[in-house]
């Protein structure tokens, strides 16, 4: 067995210093230089990666002693892995049945917290020992547990020999000198192999996993691998039921409290020792017997800075035979700057954008990060499940969400296209091997560089975006993790139009039709392309449902009960001009952009012509056309073209254009509506049953709104435009208003529901007020008193001529009547010019600019008994009245 | 004496630092639950703290408060919540095209976040960058707070900014908030009704305050404070003084007078301003007269100013005009008023007749003066004798201005009423 120890910064104790190099060994320290090799296309094994750097190099090499963490690598979002087991794998008793899942308010920061650049992170290795590799082509969609937790317990067995002369110390010179190492050895033939699922030891691990890795190959702590934590009363492992305390996470058996308890309680629960704790008492918790040491758990080390976890990006084998992956850390708040921050969860980590390639010896075992949804199901998930919700920049120090994982895997997929773009010239020219890979790196990873002299703009590179990683916060805001959410916020969160829905109803009937529509056009054989026109006035779920149906596909795809597609989705009023959307859909298709005629003539090859270069063209293809009406042009040729090509022997394309304009292909020129009409759906607008489902299926379990309120929206709402955004956002708002008249004003509410804190009918009405009227009948009650007289004397002159359009010449002399007759003074005919104006800014009445002076034309904008109604009962000015 | 006069020029200079200052004007307006200021911080804050997009109309008459007010809640807002607001300002009347709309998005972006910008960014560019930084901005709990000045004017053409920020912020997890800020009550009228549909509609209407609210601002901001600024005695004196003027039937009238053609806050406070730099150093404290004087300064009545200065031919001309148009003789160019002159001059022999290239420079002093004006656009290549020619004073204004000048022929007057 050979040691590798990496030291990142600090200074690393002269006594693991040894003079005796087993074996040559090289462990990275600098993703950057390594990032090619990371591509997340070359995870998908047994794939042959190109040698970059042998590992079969005769002399020894030192390793470089960085005094500052690693520029950083991609900051892409690496989603936590979706099949990652949360069940434990070890037989070990139920110890809790409920996690934190809320902010623990008090937290003890005793735990020293150590800066980053100070933490020494050792990776040892022992000789390979794999027992078998299993190559996973495809990933199986469920694994074996129960033989899998027996090999697990084969790995509890395993411990290094460490023996201090076998671990060995290196210092690398610089990043420079390994570079050139790197590409030069990227020449020899030598190739590593990459592996979905290596078994190792007698663990299974998979790309996506996490683990524990050993931090110091001298503690002799990390070899005690303690499965099941000991009682903190009794000191003793037993079958009976634990409890994990939720704020210091010692474990008790049920029967060993004081007093003992016959099942674990629901919500959290604090030991009677925190409890004592944060009354201010000095608590002696109990010793262990004499001659017992304390074992502690893995969990418990890596809480207290002992262990590092690590998620596995890939795994590979080298050309001497060792098998590596390469790691992401986790880090616990202590480690971060911004250091414990009272939001944090016991058991929360945060990934970090610092990757490493570390031997396979090192992992202790499997831990398993969740995302917060997973946590809070993951009640009895063992000890080693951990909260990973936020990304912590370690070079910026600044934390940002994970992303979603559908939105991780779009983007993996879409650099998926993006590498295959940068390999194909590689492959084709080796000679510009270097080039391209320097290349390659500069594309994918410049999003991570440190600030250098020629930074790269950020909004303009072929589509990628650089310095996005600088966006975080420099600390998560409490109120974003402390805050519980009332009912009426929870009601707000979820009316959001951007909430998506866990389930689309009243569409099922289009919806089944779009899935028949799009399974019959791919599932032939022959792949008929076709189009389908879509239409109905907006929101009614045109995009939705498509996308919906998209989704269902693909889950369809990945079990493999459809043939896979390409899916490329344009907006039409998102394009600079019609034209561009060649660009675009020859850009989704292939990942390169060209210009516009070259993109239209490549295309017009791959559908026309029936001419395939790339693997993927073959398969079907669904384009689908948001806002297609903005795509016709004068000839219309941009939509001729894009029609055109599914009637195309080989195109294999489906075209699925949305409108809002029912008649849309018969405006158009004949040949595009004969290719465009054939298969229609419509979307009508939602009736108010419709409307009320799709509220209340959004409000399901949250108590806030008074079922009248709902319903009296959405029959406003169905007899205006039957537009579902409109009513959910007139509920919003509602819920907004209840929650202001909660908040802000003391007044007591009078109505049995404002006193409940519902949403109720006279929300609503105010909600719908503000949407669909116009505000001028405010503005005219309180403007001032000439314009009054003005408007007064502008209903005088449409009741007496009958012509909405007078002069200005006429209203004036109409003004000073009305001013002589009721004893006020006439301001003179250069003011009233500019009180006219002031009304016609505001849109009260039309009127010319003002340069006109006498021969100004004025017309009222709203109806005349509108200002009638206004300016009736105004106090200032009675006799108004009587010219109404 | 000498210290008592620099108190009068400290105080006016105090004075005319307030009025400017739309901080001090707004912020005691803001406290009750009901103004717009704790509605628009409300709405704005919830955003920000329960990450939801929203979006906004601010609508009022110009001179309103509406930018005051956003201001006075964004300044609250960026202290409470520091740097987890970026705020993006455009307006209409320099951004309404939307690839420059997108490009200043972009570099307003980039300054906030210290990115590098680049000009040569394509439309596309820019616009999908817009889209990544919300999506990254909503990942790390920030809001972009968009600032639409005059928004009816984004409302033109295909719209597609609006679009693109609206379609964005329901379909990624952002949060953002659109404000616009317009004074056209019918701006969500113009909004094509795809994007309509995607904006949230909150409206937020802003009024003439009413006429407690004015006498409240009126001695909030013309009252010295009594703290060591001023000598304390100085201070009271001019807050008596003041009160006094304030109780004055007068001033009520003064001020009346004003309001009824303008009542919004900008307006007053251009009229308070003009009083205040009336105010007699020596005097050392505001008078009523000051007051006066601001009224008959900032309310004029161009026209007939305009008459005022005419000269004795010009007014002849002018008469000549309004002779025709009461003899419903619609059209009329130099020639037929040269006409109408001559005969007025053959019925009644004035003293004043002039040779028809003098009346020809009168003419077009007229026209320079906008007092007449062509009736159409038609025929710019004709000589200015044969275009037809409107007047654009009303007989009452021109009788008015006639009566009030200094020395016009009594034929003038008489001519007028024929």
């Amino acid at each position: 067995g050979h040691h590798l120890t990496q030291i990142r910064g600090g200074i690393f104790p002269a006594k693991t210093l040894s003079p005796k190099i087993p074996n040559p060994t090289f462990l990275s320290l600098n993703p950057i230089s390594l990032l090619p090799l990371q591509n997340p296309k070359l995870i998908h094994s047994p794939l042959q990666g190109k040698t970059k750097k042998s590992m079969a190099d005769t002399t020894p090499r030192k390793l470089k002693q960085s005094l500052k963490p690693n520029p950083m690598p991609k900051n892409s979002h690496l989603s936590l892995s979706p099949g990652t087991p949360l069940q434990p794998l070890t037989p070990c008793p139920v110890r809790r049945s409920t996690r934190l899942n809320s902010a623990s308010i008090s937290v003890d920061l005793t735990t020293p917290q150590k800066p980053i650049e100070y933490i020494e992170k050792s990776v040892i290795y022992n000789t390979p020992k794999a027992t078998k590799i299993e190559v996973a082509p495809t990933k199986t969609p469920t694994r074996k547990r129960e033989k899998e937790s027996q090999l697990y317990t084969a790995d509890v067995t395993f411990s290094p020999v460490l023996t201090p002369d076998q671990s060995e110390f290196k210092k690398r010179k610089g990043e420079g000198e390994r570079r050139i190492a790197t590409r030069a050895n990227a020449k020899n033939g030598k190739k590593r192999v990459y592996y979905k699922k290596v078994v190792y030891d007698g663990g299974e691990f998979e790309v996506g996993d996490d683990v524990y890795v050993k931090r110091r190959e001298d503690s002799s702590s990390d070899n005690e691998d303690p499965e099941v934590e000991e009682c903190r009363v009794c000191f003793k492992v037993g079958e009976s039921v634990m409890i994990e305390c939720d704020d210091c996470l010692n474990g008790f058996h049920l029967k060993c409290l004081k007093p003992p308890l016959k099942a674990v309680p629901e919500g959290d629960w604090i030991c009677g020792f925190c409890e004592a704790r944060k009354l201010g008492k000095v608590v002696e918790l109990p010793q262990p017997p004499e001659g017992k040491k304390l074992v502690r758990t893995l969990r418990e080390k890596l809480l207290s800075s002992d262990l590092w976890a690590v998620h596995i990006e890939s795994l590979w084998k080298e050309v001497d035979g060792t098998y590596w992956f390469r790691g992401q850390w986790y880090l616990i708040p202590e480690e971060t700057a911004a250091g414990r921050q009272p939001h944090n969860l016991k058991r929360e980590l945060y990934l970090t954008n610092d990757f490493a390639d570390i031997e396979m010896e090192s992992i202790l075992r499997h831990c398993f990060v969740t995302s917060p949804k997973d946590f809070s199901k993951a009640n009895n998930g063992g000890d080693d499940v951990f909260l990973c919700e936020y990304k912590y920049d370690i070079m910026w120090h600044s934390f940002k969400r994970l992303a979603d994982i559908d939105n991780a895997e779009e983007e993996n997929e879409d650099s998926d296209s993006d590498d295959e773009d940068w390999n194909t010239p590689k492959n084709a020219d080796s000679g510009t091997d270097e080039d391209m890979e320097y290349e390659e790196e500069n594309a994918t990873n410049s999003k991570s560089r440190p600030p250098s002299a020629n930074e790269l703009a950020a909004n303009s590179r072929k589509g990628r975006f650089f310095g996005l990683h600088k966006i975080g916060t420099k600390k998560i805001p409490e109120h974003v993790r402390c805050h519980k959410q009332t009912e009426l916020e929870k009601a707000k969160a979820t009316l959001l139009l951007a909430t998506l829905p866990k389930s689309q109803p009243c569409r099922n009937r289009e919806m089944d039709e779009i899935t028949a529509f799009i399974k019959g056009a791919i599932c032939d054989d022959q792949c008929l392309g076709r189009c389908l026109y879509i239409h109905g006035v907006p929101g009614t779920g045109k995009t939705m449902s498509v996308l919906a149906v998209m989704r269902s596909l693909r889950s369809e795809v990945d079990s493999g009960r459809t043939k896979p597609y390409c899916f490329v989705e344009v907006n039409g009023l998102k394009l600079a001009s019609p034209e561009n959307i060649y660009r675009v859909i020859y850009e989704a298709l292939t990942g390169h952009r060209v210009n516009w005629k070259k993109a239209l003539h490549l295309l017009n090859e791959r559908f026309s012509d029936g001419k395939k270069i790339g693997k993927d063209d073959d398969k079907p293809c669904i384009l689908l056309i948001d806002e297609l009406d903005l795509l016709v042009t004068r000839n219309q040729s941009v939509l001729y073209n894009i029609l055109d090509w599914p009637t195309k022997p080989y195109s294999k394309l489906i075209v699925i254009g949305i409108a809002n304009t029912m008649d849309l292909p018969e405006k158009l020129l004949p040949r595009i509506s004969s290719r465009l009409g054939i298969q229609r759906l419509c979307f009508g607008p939602y009736n108010h049953q419709q409307l009320q489902e799709i509220i209340s299926c959004r409000l399901k379990g949250i108590d806030a709104f008074e079922k009248q309120a709902i319903e009296f929206a959405s029959r406003k709402v169905a007899a205006i435009s039957g537009d579902a955004r409109r009513a959910l956002e007139i509920c919003r708002r509602a819920a907004e208003i209840a929650d202001y008249r909660l908040k802000k004003l003391t007044i007591t509410p009078n109505s049995a529901s404002a006193v409940k804190g519902l949403v109720g009918m006279a929300e609503v009405e105010a909600a719908i007020q503000e949407m669909f009227q116009a505000p001028h009948i405010q503005v005219m009650k309180s403007c001032s008193k000439l314009s009054k007289i003005f408007l007064t004397a502008m209903v005088h002159e449409l009741y007496k001529t009958g012509m909405g359009e007078t002069t200005f010449e006429k209203l004036a002399v109409t003004v000073s009547c009305f001013c002589a007759s009721n004893g006020e003074t006439f301001p003179g005919w250069d003011t009233l010019l500019k009180v006219g104006c002031k009304l016609g800014e505001c849109r009260i009445i039309l009127c010319e600019s003002g340069a006109r002076h006498r021969l100004q034309k004025l017309q009222l904008n709203f109806p005349s008994d509108d200002v009638a109604f206004a300016l009736k009962d105004s106090k200032e000015i009675p006799w108004l009245a009587k010219y109404l | 004496m000498g210290k008592e006069k620099n108190q009068a020029g400290k105080a006016l200079n105090l004075l005319r630092s307030r009025l400017c200052d739309p901080n001090f004007i707004f912020k005691p307006l803001s406290d009750s639950p009901e103004t717009n200021y704790s509605k628009l911080k409300f709405i704005i804050s919830s955003s920000i703290k329960e990450a939801c997009n929203n979006s906004i109309l601010l609508l009022g008459p110009r001179g309103s408060g509406k930018v005051s007010v956003l201001e006075l809640v964004l300044g609250d807002l960026l202290q409470e919540h520091l740097d987890q607001i970026s705020v993006i300002r455009l307006n209409g009347l320099l951004h309404s095209d939307d690839n420059c709309a997108f490009k200043e998005i972009a570099r307003q972006l980039c300054v906030e976040h210290q990115l590098l910008f680049s000009k040569m960014a394509s439309f596309d560019d820019n616009s999908q960058f817009m889209i990544a930084m919300l999506q990254e901005c909503g990942l790390a709990h920030k809001t972009i707070i968009f600032v639409l000045d005059e928004f009816d004017l984004f409302a033109q053409g295909k719209q597609r900014l609006l679009y693109s920020l609206l379609d964005a912020m329901q379909s990624v997890t952002s949060q953002a908030v659109v404000i616009g800020v317009s004074c056209r009550l019918d701006a969500d009228q113009l909004l094509e009704k795809r994007v309509r549909s995607r904006f949230s509609h909150r409206k937020l209407l802003f009024l003439p305050p009413s006429k407690e609210d004015l006498e409240r601002l009126l001695e909030h901001v013309l009252s010295l404070p009594l703290d060591s600024t001023f000598s304390h005695g100085y201070a009271l004196d001019f807050n008596e003084k003041f009160k006094s003027i304030l109780r004055d039937k007068r001033f009520e009238e003064v001020i009346d007078t004003y309001l009824n053609s303008s009542s919004t806050v900008s307006q007053l406070l251009r009229f308070l301003f003009c009083a205040v730099s009336f105010m007699d150093v020596e005097s050392e404290f505001l008078s009523l007269e000051n007051f006066k004087t601001a009224l008959l300064t900032i309310q004029r009545q161009p026209k007939l100013e305009c008459v005022k200065d005419c000269s004795i031919l010009e007014l002849y001309l002018l008469v000549c005009m309004k002779r025709l148009e009461v003899k419903e003789q619609n059209s009329y160019n130099f020639n037929s008023v040269m006409k109408e002159y001559k005969s007025v001059h053959d019925t009644f022999q004035t003293c004043d007749y002039y040779s028809r290239n003098v009346c020809l420079r009168a003419f077009e002093h007229l026209l320079q003066r906008e007092l007449i004006c062509f009736s159409d656009n038609r025929g710019t290549g004709q000589s200015l004798e044969f275009r037809p020619v409107k007047l654009l004073i009303s007989p009452v204004e021109l009788y008015q201005g006639l009566k009030s000048y200094r020395s016009c022929p009594a034929i003038l007057l008489k001519l007028m009423d024929r």
